[in-house]
């Protein structure tokens, strides 16, 4: 007994140094559900009313580019509305929608706070459960798919970027919709990588990549980048790189993207045995 | 008492400051400079190691809790309390060094804080980047960006030490 003491007096500093080393390995290794812990709750509280009035200061220095953003955007959907206004389907014909209705909704938010420099970036938007937002929504700006909201308080919501090594996106080539995955592995902030899809599937460089729709989370066919050309065979399956047609460096406003059936969808596809 | 309040005082300002400024610095991807290590190097030399390792558990939580990252600054701070009484002490010689006071280029040379300064930091980074990427894929990537933030965040302990009050 006496032995045992001296020795964890002799090594006190090496066995409190041990045991802080795991205790910080326990906390990595669990965080995956930290986000949904109190104790993030209050710090996400603290940082987002702090980065919110930093934000505010810059907002000016980039009004230029929001508005070019938003101009753009607002091309596009016009564009859009004149094609759908002039289809004979939608004009004169009713048509059977096999989705029935509204299935998805937009609710604008503004970036508070963002990284693009970490192995796993995230991002504070300005609105929070007050405003809707529930964990489980996609966040997508006017030119791509920006990540998922992992974690809200009253007013703000943390969202896990696409620049995270943990996140995984459906996504499928628009040209001939082969679906895999997209991810990033932690390097340039520009790139993600798609993988598993076969090697049968002929590509081309600049071929669009959009969501897949196979989650609940995104609808169908959103942007998310364009393929680069460049390629890894391994096994069954390759994996291409995709250049992102977000700028994650310059997001400036956000769509929070809600699926008005997810629940149903979710609890069907438990129920079902499998 | 009055020390205490001056060591309180730069574990607030020195967190605030990486967590308003130096977090949000993004030089390419590679440069990710963490100053907020420099509390744990101006502590005092006699300081018992077991404290030392407890504040440094201390600092990296509470830079962890507002960077969203859990664990990881705890794990790489906690590296860099224990190995700092190795290099202080490789470092030291009686002369250079008294027990109660902080160490600082002021006291004991540039090139003596440098060298101390280099050498802790860049246990921090190394824990720090390999701990948040996990695996050793894009090893000379990490690696690179270890090199280039340590130099960065050496550059402004340094350049920090001079406005620190000496009396």
């Amino acid at each position: 007994m006496r032995s045992l003491l001296n020795f964890l007096l002799r090594f006190k500093t090496l066995i409190l140094f041990l045991v802080l080393e795991a205790v910080a390995l326990i906390m990595i290794t669990t965080s995956h559900n930290y986000h949904q812990t109190v104790l993030y709750g209050v710090a996400r509280s603290v940082n987002g009313f702090v980065a919110e009035r930093i934000e505010r200061g810059s907002y000016y220095f980039r009004l230029r580019r929001v508005n070019e953003e938003l101009m753009a955007e607002n091309t596009r959907l016009k564009r859009q509305l004149a094609r759908a206004a002039t289809s004979p389907l939608l004009g004169f014909i009713p048509v059977a929608d096999s989705v029935s209705g509204v299935n998805y909704t937009y609710l604008n938010a503004r970036v508070i706070s963002n990284s693009v420099n970490n192995q796993k970036n995230f991002i504070t938007l300005d609105k929070g459960s007050a405003q809707g937002v529930t964990t489980g929504m996609g966040v997508a700006s006017s030119t791509g798919v920006v990540g998922v909201v992992v974690g809200v308080s009253r007013n703000y919501s943390v969202v896990m970027s696409l620049l995270n090594t943990d996140f995984r996106l459906s996504a499928s080539i628009a040209r001939n919709d082969y679906f895999g995955s997209l991810a990033w592995n932690g390097t340039n902030y520009r790139y993600a990588r798609l993988s598993e899809i076969p090697h049968h599937v002929r590509i081309n460089e600049g071929d669009t990549i959009v969501t897949s729709g196979y989650s609940a989370i995104f609808p169908a066919g959103l942007m998310a980048g364009t393929l680069t050309g460049e390629q890894e065979r391994g096994g069954d399956f390759i994996t291409l790189e995709v250049l992102l047609s977000a700028d994650f460096k310059r997001l400036t406003n956000v769509y929070v993207i809600g699926n008005l059936t997810r629940k149903e969808r979710e609890i069907l596809e438990e129920e079902v045995p499998r | 008492m009055n020390s205490l309040l001056r060591y309180a005082g730069a574990f607030v300002l020195l967190i605030v400051l990486q967590l308003l400024i130096f977090n949000n610095i993004e030089f390419s991807g590679y440069v990710n400079p963490f100053v907020y290590v420099m509390f744990i190097l101006i502590l005092p030399v006699s300081i018992p190691s077991w404290i030392l390792l407890l504040l440094s558990f201390l600092t990296g939580f509470v830079v962890d809790l507002f960077s969203g990252t859990m664990g990881v600054h705890v794990f790489a701070t906690v590296m860099a309390g224990f190995v700092r009484p190795w290099i202080l002490s490789v470092n030291v010689t009686s002369e250079t060094v008294e027990a109660e006071m902080s160490p600082s280029s002021y006291r004991s040379g540039l090139r003596w804080f440098f060298v101390y300064t280099v050498t802790v930091v860049l246990v921090h980074h190394l824990a720090l980047f390999f701990v948040e990427i996990f695996s050793l894929r894009n090893f000379l990537h990490t690696l690179l960006r270890v090199v280039l933030s340590t130099a960065v965040t050496t550059f402004f302990i340094v350049l920090f030490d001079f406005f620190r009050p000496h009396r």
